[in-house]
């Protein structure tokens, strides 16, 4: 059970942070085009699934899943977008992401009035303290299952 | 927990706005001193407040104990964790996890901008003290995020001038034979 990457965007697509702790394959492509294709994707489906959805929506997208891994989304109301990948093992991971969004970013990043909002984060202190919550996490161990 | 955010939202503010209305080589003392000056008048209303219910104080030291402990508790809801003194009007005021620096990082990240955030707790930490009735000077430094260090060099000149002023008084009656 592990977790192999995450991204964060605010609500104009720009990629705020990535950080990657267990990624084995590549995507080919720069890491522009990739938050490009991944924010692309995010919106798509959002829109979809909205638009598609026989009963009254709820909540929306919640997570996607493949035979390898899981990919988890979090919206918040002013619109950053928190994304993890993880693989198959971990149930659900709304509340881990919101935990992320109210103890990490609004806590080092929103209250830091040296990170100007819209640019990408550079706080050392949220990268380390990201870095030691995700390590902390039930589901996560170095090697992937 | 919202008061917290509120102030510390209003504060970051306050440093941003003094910071753009400054601009020129001289921008940075500038803006520390327009903060120092605000803390001072904050202060003063402050210590208004927290010490209405007070007994007078006994000393010196029983001044800098005060705004160790209850002050900063009142405004920073911590103590200072440590208060060192030499006995002849310096006071060093240490706060190992100061309240306005916890989000900025934690080590030597952002360090040059630090000054900036400390300047209006100086003031405050004066204000407080002058109308305590304490004349003083409050400095401060920071060496590794979010440890800092409060220096109040406490001004002994009035009182001294007084008793010169009060001996020259007494010498010119002597002499002159005026009125005392």
């Amino acid at each position: 059970m592990t977790v192999h990457n995450l991204y964060i965007f605010d609500r104009n697509g720009a990629c705020l942070h990535y950080s990657e702790w267990n990624r084995k394959k590549q995507a080919g492509i720069s890491k522009e085009e990739e938050f490009k294709l991944m924010y692309g994707m995010l919106f798509s489906i959002r829109s979809f699934v909205s638009k598609m959805s026989p009963v009254d929506m709820k909540d929306g997208f919640l997570a996607f899943q493949t035979s390898r891994y899981k990919l988890h989304y979090y919206e918040t109301p002013t619109g950053i977008k928190l994304v993890m990948n993880t693989d198959l093992g971990v149930p659900n991971c709304r509340d881990t992401l919101q935990q992320i969004y109210s103890t990490l970013y609004v806590e080092y990043i929103v209250k830091n009035p040296l990170c100007v909002l819209g640019e990408s984060l550079q706080s050392d202190l949220f990268c380390s303290k990201l870095d030691s919550f995700i390590r902390a996490l039930p589901f996560f161990s170095v090697r992937a299952a | 927990m919202a008061d917290e955010a509120l102030f510390q939202f209003l504060h970051s503010e306050i440093i941003q706005y003094v910071n753009r209305a400054e601009t020129g080589e001289s921008e940075n003392g500038r803006c520390v001193s327009k903060l120092e000056n605000m803390g001072f008048r904050v202060g003063q209303g402050l210590i208004e407040r927290f010490t209405k219910d007070t007994p007078r104080f006994k000393d010196e030291l029983d001044v800098m104990k005060f705004i160790c402990k209850d002050f900063w508790t009142s405004v920073f809801k911590k103590q200072i964790d440590n208060l060192r003194t030499n006995h002849q009007g310096i006071y060093v005021l240490q706060d190992n996890k100061f309240r306005l620096l916890t989000q900025l990082s934690a080590g030597k990240q952002y360090l040059e901008h630090a000054p900036k955030f400390l300047a209006f707790t100086c003031g405050l930490v004066r204000g407080a003290l002058s109308n305590i009735g304490v004349k003083s000077i409050v400095t401060a430094e920071v060496s590794v995020m979010p440890a800092c260090k409060f220096q109040v060099m406490i001004q002994k000149i009035l009182l001294g001038c007084d008793r010169r002023h009060w001996c020259e008084i007494r010498f010119q009656c002597e002499y002159g034979r005026g009125l005392c």
